[in-house]
C-alpha cells in the first residue's frame, strides 16, 4: 500500500544487468522533508533502487511518480533536468571534480541551471559556511580531508534547493566520528530546507538518522514501517 | 640501497607485475608495447633507409655503361656496342638497352645470363608483368620483341624496375648514346659529388621524421599510467618504499618497450618483406637491402628500452606514491622557464657558425647541424610544459566546459602538454623544412622555357646518315597516330666546318622547309632555295662561328668532328645570297644561331643529316597518345627520343626530397594521433566514476564534450603556435646557412598547422563515442 502525499512513489520495479536481477518487484514512496533510509546487504539492490528512483536508470518494469509526474514517459533530458533542479546527489567517494576547488564544486550544480558565476559561488559559499567547511572554500579536494570533502559533496547536494536528496553510502569512507558529524549536518540542512532523504546505507547508527527503513533483499523491498 | 643488484630486482619484480597483473596489466603493456612497436619500426626502416639506397648506388654502377668517350674504342671479342634507348611509360621510366656483342667474350651485364640475338630481349619481373597486363598493351606495341629470359635481381635497382636489354643486328657506335664498351660498371668511380644544400636536406629530413618518432616512444612507455600508480601504491603499503616503487614502475615501462622492440622488429620484418611491393615516388627497394646497419639496429635496441626506464623515473618525481594512494604533489613548484630557454638558445648557437656555409658550395657540419636542430626541436618539449602552465594560468572564466577544462589543465597542465609535444615538434619540423624548400625551391625547379602553347611534345629523329628519310617515316607515322592534332614538318640539323676533320669549331646548319624554319627564326621572306643564318641569339651570344662561316660561295664541310668520312666529306657550297635573320625562341625554349638553309639550297645527296626534331600537338584528353606517339617513334627507329614538354622541371632528387618530407610527416602525425587517442581514452576511463556522477546530477553532455574539445584544442593551440614559432625560427636559421633570403613561406605554415589541427579534431571525433558510453549512469555501478 502507497502512503497517500508521497513526493517520490515507485511500484513494481524489476531490473536486470544480464542475467543478475538487481530489482524484483520492489516498491518505494518518499513525503517531502522525510528521510528514509534504504538498508541491506551488499549487492542486494539498494543502489540499483537508488538509480531508478534518481531517474539516472531507468527500470525494466514498474512505474516512478515524482510529484504526480511518471519519470519513465520522460525524456533523458528532461530526467536531466529534473535531476539538475529537483534533486541532489551525494556518493560514499564524494565524487568532487578533483580540477574545482570546493566552492566551485558547490556552485557546479547552480552553474548547470544557468545561474550566473559570482552568484553561484557566492550561494555555494553561504552552504559551506553552514556545513562549517567554508575554511576549505578555495581549496581543491585533492587538499582537503575525507570528513571535510564529503561534507562539500552535502552542500552541493543542497546548494540547488532540492526537493529530494539521494545519498548512497555517504558515510561509506568515513571514520565513525567523521560519519556523525556528517549525517547530522546532512539531515539538519535537509530538513531545514524540507528536502527528503533517500538513504542508502547498510550501517545500522547511519540509518539511526533516517524516520523510515526500507530493506532490500534480493531486489525485493520490504517498508520496515508496514511490516508485520 | 642503490646498487646494481636492487636495480636488476626491481627492475625485474617491475616486468613481472606487467605480465602477471590480469587483464589491466596486459592490456596496458599491450599498449605500451604496440606504441613502442610502431616506433622502432619507422626507426628501423629509416635506419636501413640509407643502406637500401647505397645498395641501389651500387646496383647502378655495377651495370653502368655510358663512358661519353670521346674516341671510339675499336671492335675485339670482348667488346659491344651499347645504345641507350631508355623511354617512359604512363610517368614511368624504362630503362631500355640494345646490344650487339661484336665477339664471343663480349661481357654480358649483371643479371643477364645470355645475350639476347636481334628480335629477342630479356628483361625485368616487373616490366614482363606489365607487358603481359592489359594496361601495358600500348608498350607491347613498342617492345614487340620476343621474351626469351628475365633480368635477375643484381641487374636491377629495384624490384619494381622496369628495364630490358634487346638484341640488335648492328649498331654504330657514334658516341652517347651508343658507344663501345668492354665492361660494364663505372667508367670513373667516385664521380657523384652531392650537392651540400641536398645534403643539409636529407639529414633534416631524418632529424626531423625521428624526432617525433622519439617523442610518440615517450608517451607510449607512459601509457596506463595513471592505473599503474595506483597499483604502487599497494605496494608502498606492504612496505616499499618510494624509489623502489619508481624503479618498479620503471620495470613495467621496460617490459613493455621490451615487448615493444620484438614486435617493432615484427613489424619491420613485414614491411621489409612488403617493401618489393611497395613503390614511392618511382623507387622500390629489395627486401634483401633494406637492412639497417648493425650498430643504428644495436641503438634502436639499447635505446629505446633504456629511454622507458629513464622517461619513467622522470614522469614520476614529481607523483608521491603513498601508502593509502597516489598523491600527484599537490602544488607543483611553478615551472622554471631559464633552463628550458637554454635547449633551443643552445641548438641556435650550434648552427650559428654555419650561416652562410652553403654559398659557393661549402660543406656543413653534419654533427652540428644535427644536434643543433634536436636540440632547437626538444626545446618544444621543453618549453611546451612551461607555456600551458603559464597561459592556462592566465585564463579568465568562461562557460562551465570552459571552467573544466581550464581548471583541469591548471592542475595537471603536464598531462595536456605531453599530448601535443609529438605533434608541435613535428609541426615545427615540418614548417621549417617546407620554409627551407621553398627558399631554395628555385635552385631545383627550373623553369624550362618550353612552350606548350605551341607543341606539346618533340620527337627527335637520332643521329644517322638515313635520318632524313627516317625523319619522313616518322613524320608519316606521327600524322596517322589517334590523338595527334598537329605533326610539324621536320628540321633537321647537321654540323658544318671550313675543313672535312680535325675542325677547331663548327656551326649548325637547320634544313627544312620554310615552315620549319619559321619555327626558330624570324623569316620576312622564304622561298625553297634560300639560305639564311642568325648570328648572334641570347642563348649563345654575338660572336658565333655561324656568322663567321656564313660568306657567299665559301664551301663548308658536314660532320667535321666525328672523322665518319674519314677526311671525304660531303661539301656544301653556300649560295651567293645569305640573309641575316633574328632567331625566334623554338618550341623548346631556345634561341638558336647558325646557318639555316631550305631543302632546295642543300645538294640532295651530298648533305648527310645529323639528326631532326618533329613538334608535335595532341588532343589533350585523351590519356594514352603520349603512348602512341612514342610508340610511332619507336617504330621508324628504337633510338628515337620524345620528350614530352611541361612548363617546369624539378631536379629529381629535390623533388624525391620534397616527396619523402610529406609522407613522412602524414606518417608521424598519423602515428601520434594514435598515441593522442590512445591517452585520451585511458583519460577517460580514468574519469569513468566522476564523468558519471556529473550525468547523474544533471550536467549536460554537450558540456562535457565541449570540455573534452577544449583540454585537447587549447594545448594544441598553443603547441601550434609555439611549433610556428620554433619552425619559423629554425627555417630562417636553414635559410641562412644556405644564404637565401628568409620569407616564410605561409602557404606551408598554414597547411602543416592545418595538418595538426586536423589531427586533433579526429582524435576528438573518434574519443566522443567512448566519451558518451563512459557518461552512462552504469558507470556508478560498483558491483
Amino acid at each position: 500500500m502507497i502512503p497517500a502525499g508521497s513526493l517520490l512513489v515507485a511500484e513494481g520495479l524489476r531490473k536486470t544487468y544480464g542475467p543478475t536481477t538487481a530489482l524484483d518487484d520492489a516498491g518505494f514512496s518518499i513525503h517531502a522533508g522525510e528521510t528514509v533510509a534504504v538498508m541491506g546487504p551488499s549487492g542486494s539492490g539498494k543502489s540499483t533502487l537508488l538509480h531508478c528512483l534518481a531517474g539516472i536508470v531507468t527500470p525494466d518494469a514498474g512505474t516512478i511518480h515524482f510529484d504526480g509526474r511518471e519519470l519513465s514517459a520522460m525524456s533523458d533530458a528532461e530526467r536531466s533536468a529534473l535531476r539538475r533542479s529537483e534533486f541532489g546527489f551525494i556518493f560514499q567517494f564524494g565524487q568532487l571534480v578533483p580540477e574545482l576547488t570546493c566552492v566551485e564544486n558547490v556552485a557546479l550544480p547552480l552553474r548547470l541551471t544557468g545561474t550566473k558565476r559570482k552568484d553561484a559561488e557566492r550561494r555555494a559559499l553561504g552552504w559551506l559556511e553552514r556545513l562549517e567547511v567554508d575554511d576549505v572554500a578555495a581549496k581543491r579536494p585533492g587538499e582537503v580531508s575525507g570528513g571535510q570533502g564529503q561534507r562539500v559533496a552535502v552542500a552541493r547536494s543542497l546548494v540547488t534547493g532540492p526537493r529530494v536528496v539521494f545519498a548512497d553510502e555517504p558515510t561509506g569512507a568515513l571514520d565513525s566520528l567523521n560519519g556523525e558529524r556528517v549525517m547530522q549536518l546532512l539531515t539538519e540542512a535537509a530538513r531545514s530546507a524540507n528536502a527528503a532523504v533517500v538513504l542508502v546505507t547498510h550501517e545500522a547508527r547511519v540509518a539511526a538518522y533516517s524516520d523510515r527503513e526500507i530493506v532490500v533483499r534480493d531486489g525485493r523491498s520490504r517498508d520496515m514501517e508496514h511490516a508485520v | 640501497m642503490n646498487n646494481p643488484r636492487t636495480w636488476t630486482r626491481d627492475l625485474g619484480l617491475g616486468m613481472r607485475f606487467a605480465v602477471t597483473g590480469g587483464r589491466e596489466a596486459w592490456v596496458r603493456t599491450a599498449l605500451t608495447a604496440i606504441g613502442v612497436g610502431l616506433g622502432v619500426c619507422l626507426l628501423l626502416v629509416t635506419t636501413a633507409i640509407p643502406s637500401a639506397l647505397s645498395s641501389r648506388d651500387a646496383r647502378g654502377d655495377a651495370r653502368n655503361d655510358t663512358r661519353f668517350a670521346e674516341k671510339v674504342m675499336p671492335a675485339a671479342d670482348d667488346t659491344l656496342v651499347v645504345s641507350a634507348v631508355d623511354t617512359e611509360y604512363r610517368d614511368k621510366n624504362i630503362r631500355g638497352r640494345l646490344v650487339a656483342p661484336d665477339g664471343p667474350k663480349a661481357p654480358l651485364p649483371p643479371g643477364v645470363s645470355a645475350y639476347p640475338k636481334p628480335g629477342e630481349m630479356v628483361v625485368s619481373p616487373a616490366l614482363a608483368e606489365l607487358l603481359e597486363s592489359d594496361d601495358g598493351k600500348l608498350l607491347a606495341d613498342r617492345l614487340p620483341d620476343r621474351q626469351v629470359g628475365t633480368i635477375s635481381d643484381t641487374g636491377l635497382i629495384g624490384p619494381g624496375e622496369l628495364a630490358y636489354y634487346a638484341g640488335a643486328e648492328k649498331l654504330e657506335p657514334t658516341g652517347y648514346p651508343t658507344e663501345r664498351i668492354d665492361h660494364f660498371g663505372p667508367a670513373q668511380p667516385g664521380q657523384d659529388e652531392f650537392d651540400p644544400v641536398i645534403v643539409l636536406l636529407t639529414l633534416l629530413v631524418f632529424v626531423v621524421l625521428l624526432m617525433p618518432v622519439g617523442v610518440f616512444i615517450a608517451a607510449a612507455v607512459r601509457f596506463g599510467g595513471e592505473r599503474r600508480d595506483r597499483r604502487l601504491a599497494a605496494l608502498r603499503l606492504i612496505g616499499a618504499d618510494s624509489r623502489m616503487t619508481r624503479r618498479i614502475a620503471a620495470g613495467e615501462s621496460l617490459a613493455g618497450s621490451l615487448l615493444g622492440l620484438v614486435l617493432g622488429t615484427g613489424f619491420f620484418l613485414i614491411t621489409r618483406a612488403a617493401a618489393a611491393d611497395i613503390e614511392v615516388v618511382d623507387v622500390s627497394v629489395f627486401p634483401a637491402d633494406l637492412d639497417p646497419s648493425p650498430a643504428l639496429a644495436l641503438l634502436v635496441g639499447i635505446a629505446v628500452p633504456a629511454s622507458a626506464v629513464a622517461v619513467t623515473l622522470f614522469a614520476l618525481r614529481s607523483v608521491v606514491i603513498e601508502p593509502l594512494g597516489v598523491v600527484r604533489t599537490a602544488k607543483q613548484p611553478r615551472r622554471k622557464l631559464w633552463w628550458r630557454l637554454l635547449l633551443p638558445l643552445g641548438g641556435l648557437a650550434l648552427l650559428y657558425p654555419m650561416i652562410g656555409q652553403g654559398r659557393d658550395g661549402g660543406r656543413f657540419n653534419e654533427w652540428l647541424v644535427t644536434g643543433g636542430v634536436v636540440l632547437l626541436l626538444v626545446g618544444i618539449t621543453a618549453l611546451l610544459p612551461w607555456l600551458v602552465e603559464a597561459v592556462v594560468a592566465r585564463l579568465g572564466r568562461g562557460s562551465l566546459s570552459w571552467q573544466l577544462a581550464v581548471r583541469r589543465m591548471q592542475l595537471s597542465s603536464g598531462t595536456a602538454a605531453r599530448m601535443v609535444n609529438g605533434i608541435a615538434v613535428a609541426v615545427a619540423g615540418a614548417i621549417a623544412l617546407q620554409m627551407m624548400f621553398a627558399g631554395v625551391e628555385g635552385d631545383y625547379t627550373n623553369p624550362t622555357g618550353q612552350d606548350t602553347s605551341r607543341a606539346h611534345m618533340e620527337v627527335h629523329v637520332p643521329d644517322s646518315e638515313r635520318a632524313e628519310q627516317q625523319a619522313r617515316e616518322t613524320r608519316s607515322r606521327l600524322q596517322q597516330t589517334r590523338g595527334v592534332t598537329k605533326v610539324s614538318e621536320p628540321l633537321m640539323t647537321a654540323s658544318v666546318a671550313e675543313r672535312p676533320k680535325d675542325a677547331d669549331s663548327n656551326a649548325l646548319a637547320h634544313i627544312g622547309s620554310c615552315n620549319a624554319l619559321r619555327e626558330i627564326a624570324k623569316l620576312p621572306s622564304c622561298k625553297d632555295g634560300d639560305v639564311f643564318v642568325i648570328p648572334r641569339s641570347k642563348d649563345y651570344g654575338d660572336d658565333t662561328e655561324a656568322a663567321r662561316l656564313a660568306k657567299p660561295g665559301k664551301r663548308l664541310y658536314v660532320d667535321p668532328m666525328n672523322n665518319r668520312f674519314h677526311g671525304k666529306n660531303p661539301a656544301w657550297e653556300l649560295p651567293a645570297k645569305i640573309r641575316e635573320v633574328t632567331p625566334r625562341k623554338s618550341p623548346d625554349g631556345y634561341l638558336n644561331t647558325g646557318l639555316l638553309a631550305t631543302t632546295g639550297a642543300v645538294p640532295a645527296d651530298g648533305l648527310p643529316i645529323r639528326s631532326g626534331a618533329i613538334w608535335v600537338n595532341t588532343d589533350g584528353s585523351d590519356p594514352d597518345v603520349t603512348e602512341r606517339v612514342r610508340n610511332a617513334g619507336a617504330a621508324a627507329s628504337p633510338l628515337t627520343e620524345v620528350y614530352v614538354y611541361a612548363a617546369d622541371e624539378e631536379t629529381e632528387r629535390f623533388a624525391s626530397l620534397r616527396t619523402g618530407l610529406y609522407v613522412g610527416a602524414v606518417a608521424v602525425l598519423a602515428l601520434i594521433g594514435a598515441s593522442l587517442l590512445v591517452s585520451q581514452l585511458e583519460q577517460l576511463r580514468e574519469r569513468r566514476k566522476l564523468l558519471s556522477s556529473l550525468v547523474a546530477f544533471g550536467t549536460r553532455k554537450r558540456t562535457l564534450s565541449l570540455s573534452v574539445l577544449w583540454q585537447t584544442a587549447l594545448p594544441v593551440a598553443l603547441g601550434l603556435t609555439l611549433a610556428t614559432v620554433v619552425g619559423i625560427t629554425l627555417g630562417s636559421v636553414l635559410l641562412k646557412m644556405v644564404s637565401r633570403p628568409i620569407s616564410p613561406d605561409w602557404t606551408s605554415v598554414g597547411a602543416m598547422t592545418a595538418a595538426g589541427a586536423a589531427v586533433v579534431l579526429v582524435v576528438t571525433a573518434l574519443s566522443l563515442p567512448p566519451l558518451i558510453r563512459l557518461m552512462r549512469p552504469d558507470g556508478l555501478r560498483t558491483e
